[in-house]
């Protein structure tokens, strides 16, 4: 899910960069630091759109670096267990297949992929129905259901499953 | 009552214990709490400040490291309370077949003597708390009142009849593998790691034996049924010849003026790769060896070299990912240090080929083991393993295209594989490629009988040493006596009596490198080219 939210941080900038575009560079360097991360209680950190404030600097004794508390808006991406996700499929192999969302990663084993899909080896393997008309492989698009997740420092994990009404394949990539 | 259970004192409480808690309105006495839902958990959650220190130290901790109050879902929770101080809460796990089980009941049983013993006079009413909990927990509930004074063996007998029956209505899951500490199946948290970790597909997966099991059964008939077996290639020295830049010799520096472009590996052999500081030289035939064989073959590469350098390795032999998608096992990836093994393979070991020059690191594997010769390529190699002689890049030579080791194997590999799948009888499933390997091997030598000169040390005893086994497995025989069914005489000197045997009796009087030879190519190989010198001394005699 994501969310619009404001977060604060610490950030600390060389005196090279005072001047009149002070505020750029600060700008500039908290989205060089803070786009792509990951925290364990808001998630991932996908952009910043805009900046609340930005407090009053200090001097670090002995460095001429000075910390500015910037508030920042921002839009963060974190998954929920039970959440309906749409994700690209990266890696097909006989244990299930692996899925990312943007920068979570998500494995689907085959335990949770509807019995009627048997895993087909081969140049590209894949999870195809009997009939042939469903295939779930590399680059393919599908929607799952989130049973588990493990928000690390600095990486996501999820446990999915296709194995529920509504969920599955939704783009195929040989099709097209 | 309490000296039939010593174990109460003597086990070391952790402080917690002997603090005075206010009592939660539902944990009451010998209540049991049946937690099914996370509605259930938020209630508890509301409790669990100091219920989390119980738990933690007490039942659950070899199950669960850290305390979280969902992992309480799906388990039973028995409080035994008295005089307002928290004494026990055990929570039952579902999963019966842990051993820890069985202990944990035992426990409780002699806990639960103890403490009812003390304190049956204590009668705390614990009716209105029951409000929301279903009609299952109170008959339980009730049932145990009703037994609270039963003898010990009778407890411990209702706990597990008590088990049982939640286990017949609750869906287990058995955790066969985690990605990432959930489990595979039902996404809980799962603290203990258990299992292989398949770091080669993915850091974080890891599978259980059974799933393991499992796996390798369904994928050994899914490619029984395409007519393929598995085998598993090393690199170094085996496909490819790698060394650091810096140990780049004089006579070497020309090469680095001879690499090829990594636009398109399939048409080179020789490359510079910056970011693994390292030239790599391709054995002749790879890529023709690497076609074929996946043909007939699912093909893992295992290698003692970094993850990183493998990936590196694995994208020169296979640019397109059309053998190797993500079946580049490397040294992180293997279970135990310094040695190869077939648990992190998906594979039944009756199915597998290895290919490899080393064979150390496939002590547990032997019989599936395809010796290589070593290719050494670079000078650096030679020196690694003590050779003096100059290397091939520095004669700027190479292998042969058309009889070199890999050429030489492949017809070893495609011959295994036509046994197997076509003269080999019986079952599919049950066929051995191991007894194939044997059978093909035993052909090399037949009918050869080997008399040994001065080739073992006079102590050692002769039916241990490496010649003398390895000419029994090419299917030769080995014998200490002359006589005239002795077909060759090995030696190092043809100044022995038995070389001079042989010579007389126009016997094969050939170096030990022929066995040696043999063994690489798979084949008998011709014995002129592996005469024996005499020595100095005997030459000058002549003279």
């Amino acid at each position: 899910m994501f969310f619009h939210i404001v977060l604060e941080r610490n950030m600390q900038l060389h005196p090279r960069h005072f001047g009149r575009n002070l505020r750029e560079n600060l700008v500039s360097k908290l989205m060089k630091d803070v786009e792509g991360t990951c925290s364990g209680r808001h998630g991932f950190v996908v952009a910043i759109t805009g900046i609340e404030n930005i407090g009053k600097g200090l001097i670090r004794d002995g460095t001429g670096f000075v910390t500015f508390p910037v508030k920042y808006q921002c839009v963060v991406f974190r998954p929920f267990k039970g959440e309906i996700l749409e994700a690209v499929v990266t890696m097909v192999n006989k244990m299930g297949f692996f899925a990312e969302a943007g920068p979570v990663q998500i494995f689907v084993s085959n335990h949770l992929i509807p019995d009627d899909m048997e895993f087909q080896s081969g140049d590209v393997p894949n999870y195809t129905t009997s009939d042939g008309s469903v295939k779930i492989q590399k680059d393919s698009e599908v929607r799952l259901k989130i049973i588990g997740t493990r928000v690390d420092a600095t990486e996501i994990f999820c446990i999915g499953t296709i194995k529920d009404d509504f969920l599955g394949v939704i783009n195929d990539p040989s099709a097209a | 009552m309490s000296s039939t259970c010593p174990r109460r004192h003597s086990r070391a409480f952790p402080p917690i214990l002997h603090r005075t808690l206010p009592l939660p309105s539902f944990f009451l006495r010998d209540s049991w709490f049946w937690i099914q839902d996370l509605e259930d958990v938020s209630l508890l959650s509301s409790r669990l400040e100091f219920f989390a220190d119980v738990v933690r130290w007490f039942w659950i901790k070899p199950r669960i490291g850290g305390f979280d109050p969902r992992l309480l879902k799906n388990k039973k929770i028995n409080c035994l309370l008295f005089s307002s101080t928290l004494s026990l809460v055990r929570v039952m796990s579902l999963a019966t077949n842990s051993p820890a089980h069985s202990s944990s009941s035992d426990d409780f049983a002699a806990f639960l003597a103890v403490d009812l013993d003390s304190h049956s006079s204590d009668s705390s009413p614990d009716e209105e708390t029951e409000g929301d909990n279903n009609a299952e927990s109170v008959r339980i509930k009730r049932r145990k009142v009703e037994k609270l004074e039963n003898s010990e063996e009778d407890i411990m007998h209702e706990v597990e009849e008590q088990s049982l029956e939640v286990l017949s209505k609750q869906q287990l899951c058995s955790h066969p593998g985690s990605f990432g500490n959930m489990c595979i199946i039902c996404g809980q948290r799962l603290d203990e790691e258990s299992g292989v970790t398949f770091g080669y597909i993915h850091k974080e997966l890891r599978l259980n034996n059974d799933e393991i099991n499992r796996m390798r059964n369904k994928e050994m008939k899914e490619l029984l049924q395409r007519k393929k077996l598995i085998l598993v290639l090393d690199l170094d020295h085996t496909l490819l010849n790698s060394t650091e830049l810096r140990y780049l010799t004089v006579e070497e520096e020309y090469l680095r003026s001879q690499t090829d472009s990594l636009d398109d590996v399939t048409k080179g052999s020789l490359f510079l790769l910056n970011s693994v500081h390292t030239m790599t030289k391709l054995r002749p035939f790879v890529h023709s060896f690497l076609k074929e064989a996946s043909k007939l073959f699912e093909m893992y590469i295992y290698t003692m070299g970094e993850r990183r350098y493998a990936f590196e390795m694995a994208k020169l032999l296979d640019p397109k990912k059309e053998y190797f998608s993500s079946k580049v096992i490397s040294r992180d990836d293997g279970t135990q240090k310094h040695q190869k093994g077939l648990d992190v393979v998906l594979g039944k070991e009756s199915a597998v080929l290895i290919l490899d020059d080393t064979e150390n690191a496939w002590t547990k594997h032997k019989e599936n083991l395809i010796l290589m010769e070593r290719y050494h390529f670079f000078a650096s190699s030679c020196r690694q393993f003590g050779f003096n002689c100059k290397s091939l890049s520095e004669l700027k030579n190479d292998e042969s295209e058309t009889d070199g080791a890999l050429t030489t194997i492949l017809k070893v590999l495609k011959q295994v594989h036509h046994m197997f799948f076509n003269e080999v009888s019986g079952d599919l499933v049950d066929r051995d490629v191991r007894q194939v390997l044997k059978t093909v091997r035993a052909e090399v030598l037949e009918g050869c009988k080997v008399v040994f000169s001065r080739v073992f040390p006079t102590k050692f005893q002769a039916e241990n040493h490496q010649l003398w086994k390895m000419v029994e497995q090419l299917g030769g025989t080995c014998s200490t006596e002359l006589d005239q069914s002795v077909t060759h005489v090995v030696a190092t000197d043809a100044g022995t009596e038995k070389s001079r045997w042989a010579l007389k009796e126009k016997k094969f009087l050939v170096h030990p490198r022929w066995i040696e030879a043999s063994n690489y190519f798979w084949k008998r190989q011709m014995e002129e080219n592996f005469t024996v010198e005499q020595t100095k001394v005997e030459q000058t005699k002549k003279q």
